[in-house]
C-alpha cells in the first residue's frame, strides 16, 4: 500500500510531520500513522501557551485498539491547537496533512529542523 | 450448528427498553417524613421502580440475550472458561456462613476453618508454603505478589527498580509492575516462542526485583528452561513470580514451587471453576515460599494447639489489599470444587484440558505456529482478519477464542477449550472455526447476523461516549 | 456415561479418550505434556475427592461451627434485606456463567444490566461517569487517589484522609499509592465529623486529594461537605467522597457539594452479609473520563441501526495500554453489580428513600434507649447518625462485647471504653434482646 508523503514536510521516525510557514510550524501525524491507528476516536493536545520539547510527548492520539503518544519534532510554545479535532477526531484519518493538523508552534531553536527526516528518508523508513 | 439468539425488539430503534424507559418516578425528599434537616439531604431522587413481575420479565429477557458457559463452548484463551458446578452455589449460600468479618475469632470458627482449609489446599497444589486468600482478583493477586517482592527487597536493604516481563505476557502484568512503581523490562521470546534465555541473562541485574512468568506461557508452551531461568533470576537476588492464569495445564503434573517460583497467584475463577459472573467476582489468592511468608497481607488464619482457628498478623505484613477478607463467596466455591475433584480429579482436569486442546487444534484448518502446546494454542487466521472470523463464529453457536493476542502470532486466535468439552462438542467447535475461516469476505465482514445485536459501531461509541441513560436524553 | 475416575466435569469416556489420543497421534495423556522430569510432580496432593453429597454435609457442619449470633455490626459492611428476586434472577446461568463482554453482539443482556447499574450510580452521585464496578470501597478509594495523582497539574504528594478512617481501608490506600510516591496523612475529627478548620490548615500545595466519608465509619452524618468541596477547589486538590448506595439516596448529593470522585460500598444492596465481600463504587466527572479505571459500558448502534451496548474506551485498560493503563484491574465485581441493580430497581426511589430514612430514625431511637441504660452514654457524638453509632461504656468494652456475645449478640468494640452498634431492618426485631443484654453486661 502506498502512503501519502508530502515532499514539503519534515518528519520524525515516530510518524509526526512538521511544516514551516513563515514563523509558524504546524504539526500532525502522517498518513501511515493514521492507517496504523485505525479510526481515531480522541486526540489529547496541550493548551495554547504550553511549551513543548523536541523528543518529548506533547499529547496522545487514541483509536479503538491503541493509544499512542505524540512526540514533538521541535521545541517551542504552542500558538494554536486544532479545536476541530475534539468533535471530529476523524479528520486525522480523512486529511492527516490538511484539516487533521494538530498544533501550531513558535519554534525556539531553528537548528532542530536539521535533525528531522526529509520526505525521502521517511518514505524509505515506512517502505 | 446454527445459533439464533433471542432478540426482543421493542421497535426498530432498540431491543429491550431500559428500566428507565419502562418506569421512572421522582421522590421529593421534602415530601417525605424526613428525619433530617433539609440542608443535610438531597433534594430529590429519580430512579426506576418496577413491580416484581416486570423485573422478572426484564431480567429474564436480558439473560436470554446473553451467552454463557452453560449456553455453549467458550474457548477464550487464558480464561479457562470451564463449567461452574452448581452444588458450589448451594454451599456458598449456607446461611450460617453469612457473618460479618469483624466477628470475634471464636464465634467465626466455621468461616476461619474454611479459609484455613483453602489456604492449605492451594499451598499444596502450588507447591507453596503459605497462602493468603485476600486479593479479590488475579490482577489484585499480581499486585499483592509484587508488593511482597518489594517489601522483601526493602527489608534486605536492596533498592531494586525493575521487573522483567515477557512481551507475550497478559496486560495486567505490565500494569501491575507500573502500579507498584517499577520500571518494566520487556523480554522478547526466542524462535520457539519461549523465553529467550540469552536475552534474560542480559536483562537481569542488581536492579531486578522480579521476573513475572506464566507457565505454560500465553501460547501454551511450557518453559523447558524453567530451572535455569529460576537460577538466573535468583543468582542476581531477584524473585521469580508465577502468574497462575494457566495453572489448569499443570494441575497434578507440575507445581510452581517445585520449579523455583517464589511467589504465585491463583485465578480461582479460572482453574478452580468459580463462575465468571459477566466479568467478576473472582479471587486471586497468593502463595509464597517460607522466606516470604512474613510479608503476606493481614490477617491470615492458622490452627491453634487446641485445633481451633485464629487470625494473626504476619510479622512483616504488607498490610491489606482488600477492605476485609477478599471475595468470600468465591473462595468458598473454590474450596468446594477442589474437594470434589481431589487428586485424581485435578490431574484429570489438566490431562483432559490438554487433550482437548490438542484434539481441537488437529481438526482446525488454521495453522498453529508454536508447539508443543498444552491446554491452549494460538492458531493464526493468516491473511484473514481474526476479529472478523471471530464475529462469524458467533453465528455458529460458539463463542470465539481470544483474538489478536498475543502479538507474537499475527491474526492470533488464542483458543482454550478446557476439559469440560466432549469430543462431540469439540467437533462442532472445530466446524464453526473452519466454516468461519473459509467463509466469504462479505460473510465475515458483515457478521454476526444471528446474534441479538448485529456488528456494533465501536468507533462511534468511543467518539461519543454515552455511559448512562441520562446521557441518552441529552 | 463418563468415566467415574477423574474430574466429574470432564465428559470423556475411555473410548472417546482413546480415539482422541489416536487422532492426535500419541499413546497416552502423559505424552502430551512437555514438562522436564526434574520439575515433574506425581499428582499426590493428598486431597481426597468427595461426592457432592458428602461435601455439602461436610461444609454444613463446618459452617455450623460459627456461633449463631444476631449481628448489630457495620463499619463498612452492612446487612439489608435482599429480596428473593435478586437471587433468582442473578443466579440465572446465562448471567452467572457468562464472561466479560468482549463480544458485545452476543452479550447484550449483561451489558444492558451494567449500563443500567452505571446509570443508577449517576443519579445517586450526581456525577455523569460511573464505571461498572471496583472490588470494594477500599480499593475504589485507592484508585481515586491514583487518578487524582494523574490529573493534578502540580506536584503534590499527599492524600488527606479522616483520622477515624477504618484502618484496613487506610492500609489498602497506602499500598496502592506507595508505587506512585504518594503519602497518606490524617486530618483530625471534630466530634465525629471532619474538623474543617484543622483540614483548612493542613490542606495546601502538597495536597493531591481530600477524602471524606458520609456517613463516617462511626455512622455520623457530615454537615459541612460543601466547605470541603470549596477547600479542594482552592487548593486544586480533588475532593473524593465515600458513601454507600442507601446513604446516597437520602444524604447530600455528592455532585452538589463539589465532589470530584465518589467511591464506597455498593454491596449494601444486592448482597447480604458476606464476610466482607464487596462492590466498589467509582463515579466521577466528565473531565476525568479518560482517567477512569475499570470497565465502562457505553451505548452505540449496530449495523441495523438499533441501540446496542458495548464496553468502550478500552484503551484506558491494561489489555491495551499495559504499563500505562489507568489501573491493572481486569476481573471486577460485575455479577455483584447486577444484583445491586436488581435490588435498586425493586425498591424504586420510594423504597430506597424510606429505607434510608429508617436508617436514621431507627438508629436515633435505639441510641436513646441505650443511653437510658446505666453505664452507657449514647451516642457519644452530637450528630445525626446513619444506621450506627458509638457508645461510651463505663465497663471495659472488651468485657461488654464478650458478655453480650454470650447472650447471642455481636457488636463492635472499637476502643477500651467505646462500642459501636449498627441497626438495620434485618435486626430491628431483636433490639429488645440487645438492650437487655447490654443492661446485663453493664
Amino acid at each position: 500500500m502506498s502512503f501519502d508523503v508530502p515532499d514539503d514536510l519534515s518528519y520524525l521516525e515516530s510518524h509526526e510531520w512538521t511544516t514551516t510557514d513563515d514563523e509558524t510550524v504546524r504539526i500532525g501525524v502522517s498518513d501511515f500513522a493514521q492507517d496504523e491507528l485505525g479510526d481515531v476516536v480522541f486526540v489529547e493536545l496541550p493548551a495554547v501557551g504550553d511549551e513543548i520539547d523536541a523528543g518529548s510527548a506533547f499529547g496522545v492520539v487514541e483509536s479503538i485498539k491503541a493509544v499512542s503518544d505524540l512526540y514533538a519534532p521541535i521545541s517551542g510554545a504552542v500558538t494554536a491547537v486544532n479545536e476541530d479535532l475534539f468533535d471530529q477526531p476523524e479528520l486525522v484519518n480523512d486529511d492527516p496533512f490538511g484539516d487533521g493538523w494538530m498544533l501550531e508552534v513558535d519554534p525556539s531553536d531553528d537548528s532542530e529542523f536539521d535533525d528531522l527526516l526529509s520526505a525521502d528518508e521517511y518514505r524509505d523508513q515506512i517502505a | 450448528m446454527i445459533y439464533d439468539q433471542a432478540r426482543y425488539t421493542e421497535d426498530e430503534t432498540k431491543h429491550e427498553p431500559l428500566l428507565s424507559e419502562k418506569d421512572t418516578s421522582t421522590v421529593e425528599i421534602s415530601d417525605t417524613d424526613s428525619p433530617l434537616p433539609e440542608d443535610l439531604t438531597r433534594d430529590d431522587l429519580t430512579l426506576p421502580g418496577l413491580s416484581e413481575p416486570e423485573l422478572a420479565r426484564h431480567y429474564t429477557r436480558l439473560s436470554q440475550m446473553n451467552w454463557s458457559i452453560d449456553s455453549g463452548p467458550y474457548p477464550l484463551g487464558s480464561c479457562t472458561m470451564k463449567y461452574n458446578p452448581k452444588f458450589t452455589e448451594d454451599v456458598a449460600a449456607d446461611p450460617n456462613a453469612a457473618i460479618h468479618p469483624d466477628r470475634s475469632a471464636q464465634s467465626a470458627q466455621g468461616n476461619l476453618g474454611l479459609l484455613h482449609g483453602l489456604q492449605e489446599y492451594l499451598a499444596t497444589i502450588g507447591g507453596m508454603d503459605a497462602v493468603t486468600l485476600q486479593p479479590p482478583a488475579g490482577a489484585a493477586g499480581e499486585f499483592t505478589g509484587i508488593l511482597i517482592a518489594k517489601a522483601y527487597h526493602e527489608h534486605h536493604g536492596n533498592d531494586r527498580s525493575e521487573v522483567i516481563i515477557p512481551a507475550s505476557a497478559h496486560g495486567t502484568n505490565f500494569a501491575t509492575a507500573a502500579m507498584a512503581g517499577y520500571d518494566v523490562v520487556e523480554l522478547p521470546s526466542d524462535e520457539g516462542g519461549r523465553v529467550d534465555l540469552e536475552a534474560l541473562k542480559a536483562a537481569v541485574s542488581e536492579e531486578t526485583a522480579a521476573l513475572m512468568l506464566t507457565n505454560p506461557n500465553t501460547v501454551g508452551l511450557f518453559e523447558r528452561d524453567i530451572v535455569e531461568i529460576a537460577e538466573t533470576v535468583h543468582d542476581v537476588g531477584g524473585l521469580l513470580y508465577y502468574d497462575g492464569a494457566n495453572l489448569n495445564a499443570l494441575l497434578g503434573r507440575g507445581r510452581p514451587g517445585d520449579m523455583g517460583f517464589d511467589i504465585m497467584h491463583y485465578n480461582v475463577h479460572k482453574t478452580f471453576a468459580t463462575p465468571h459472573g459477566g466479568g467478576g467476582p473472582g479471587a486471586g489468592p497468593v502463595g509464597v515460599v517460607d522466606e516470604l511468608a512474613a510479608f503476606l497481607p493481614t490477617p491470615r488464619v492458622r490452627e491453634t494447639a487446641d485445633g481451633d482457628y485464629e487470625r494473626f498478623e504476619p510479622a512483616q505484613s504488607i498490610g491489606k489489599v482488600h477492605g476485609f477478607a477478599g471475595n468470600w463467596l468465591v473462595v468458598v466455591k473454590a474450596y468446594a470444587y477442589i474437594a470434589r475433584l481431589g487428586d485424581a480429579g485435578l490431574s484429570d482436569a489438566s490431562a483432559k484440558a490438554v487433550l482437548n486442546a490438542n484434539y481441537l487444534a488437529e481438526q482446525l484448518e488454521m495453522d498453529v505456529p508454536y508447539g508443543p502446546f498444552h491446554h491452549e494454542f494460538a492458531a493464526t487466521a493468516g491473511d484473514r482478519d481474526a476479529a472478523d472470523v471471530a464475529k462469524r463464529m458467533l453465528d455458529f453457536g460458539v463463542h470465539p477464542p481470544t483474538t489478536k493476542w498475543p502479538e507474537m502470532v499475527p491474526e492470533a486466535m488464542l483458543t482454550e477449550p478446557t476439559e469440560i468439552e466432549s469430543r462431540r462438542t469439540l467437533d462442532t467447535l472445530a466446524e464453526a472455526f473452519n466454516n468461519a475461516y473459509s467463509d466469504t469476505d462479505e460473510a465475515i465482514e458483515t457478521a454476526p447476523s444471528r446474534t441479538t445485536a448485529g456488528r456494533i459501531d465501536q468507533v462511534d461509541a468511543a467518539r461519543n461516549p454515552r455511559l448512562s441513560w441520562q446521557a441518552l436524553d441529552e | 456415561m463418563t468415566d467415574t475416575d477423574g474430574s466429574p466435569f470432564a465428559p470423556h469416556t475411555a473410548e472417546e479418550t482413546a480415539a482422541m489420543l489416536d487422532s492426535v497421534g500419541v499413546d497416552t495423556e502423559a505424552d502430551l505434556f512437555d514438562i522436564p522430569d526434574e520439575v515433574a510432580f506425581d499428582g499426590n496432593f493428598g486431597i481426597e475427592p468427595r461426592s457432592e453429597q458428602a461435601i455439602r454435609g461436610e461444609m454444613r457442619r463446618l459452617f455450623a461451627r460459627n456461633d449463631d449470633l444476631t449481628e448489630f455490626m457495620g463499619r463498612g459492611h452492612y446487612s439489608h434485606y435482599v429480596p428473593s428476586l435478586v437471587d433468582h434472577l442473578s443466579d440465572r446461568a446465562e448471567f452467572l456463567t457468562s464472561y466479560t463482554q468482549y463480544q458485545p453482539e452476543i452479550t447484550q443482556g449483561f451489558l444492558q444490566a451494567l449500563f443500567e447499574y452505571q446509570s443508577m450510580l449517576v443519579e445517586l452521585t450526581g456525577l455523569p461517569v460511573a464505571n461498572c464496578s471496583m472490588y470494594d470501597g477500599a480499593t475504589a478509594l485507592a484508585e481515586a487517589a491514583l487518578l487524582a495523582d494523574r490529573v493534578r497539574g502540580t506536584s503534590g504528594q499527599t492524600i488527606l484522609v479522616p483520622e477515624l478512617l477504618r484502618e484496613g481501608k487506610r492500609s489498602v490506600l497506602e499500598n496502592y499509592v506507595d508505587g506512585a510516591g504518594l503519602s497518606v496523612e490524617s486530618y483530625p475529627m471534630d466530634d465525629g465529623n471532619v474538623d474543617r478548620e484543622a483540614l483548612v490548615d493542613l490542606a495546601g500545595e502538597e495536597t493531591v486529594m481530600i477524602y471524606a466519608e458520609n456517613p463516617t465509619v462511626r455512622g455520623t452524618i457530615e454537615e459541612g461537605l460543601s466547605e470541603i468541596g470549596e477547600l479542594a477547589t482552592d487548593t486544586e486538590a480533588l475532593f473524593c467522597l465515600g458513601s454507600d448506595l442507601v446513604a446516597l439516596s437520602l444524604l447530600e448529593e455528592p455532585a452538589s457539594v463539589g465532589a470530584d470522585v465518589v467511591v464506597g460500598e455498593a454491596d449494601v444492596l444486592g448482597l447480604p452479609t458476606s464476610y466482607g465481600m464487596g462492590l466498589g463504587i467509582f463515579a466521577t466527572s466528565d473531565r476525568f473520563l479518560r482517567q477512569v479505571p475499570g470497565r465502562l459500558v457505553g451505548v452505540g448502534s449496530d449495523v441495523d441501526d438499533r441501540r446496542a451496548y458495548t464496553l468502550t474506551l478500552q484503551t484506558r485498560e491494561q489489555h491495551i495500554r499495559k504499563e500505562r493503563a489507568t489501573s491493572n484491574i481486569c476481573t471486577n465485581q460485575a455479577w455483584v453489580a447486577l444484583r445491586a441493580a436488581i435490588h435498586i430497581a425493586s425498591l424504586g426511589p420510594d423504597g430506597l428513600v424510606d429505607l434510608a430514612e429508617d436508617c436514621v430514625r431507627d438508629a436515633a431511637v435505639l441510641a436513646e434507649r441505650v443511653d437510658d441504660i446505666e453505664g452507657y452514654q449514647a451516642p457519644i457524638h452530637d450528630r445525626y447518625h446513619f444506621r450506627e453509632f458509638v457508645i461510651h461504656t463505663d465497663q471495659p468494652a472488651a468485657a461488654i462485647t464478650a458478655d453480650v456475645e454470650a447472650e447471642g449478640y455481636a457488636i463492635h468494640a472499637i476502643d477500651d471504653h467505646l462500642i459501636q452498634i449498627c441497626l438495620t431492618e434485618t435486626t430491628t426485631h431483636a433490639t429488645d434482646g440487645l438492650v437487655d443484654a447490654l443492661q446485663e453486661a453493664a
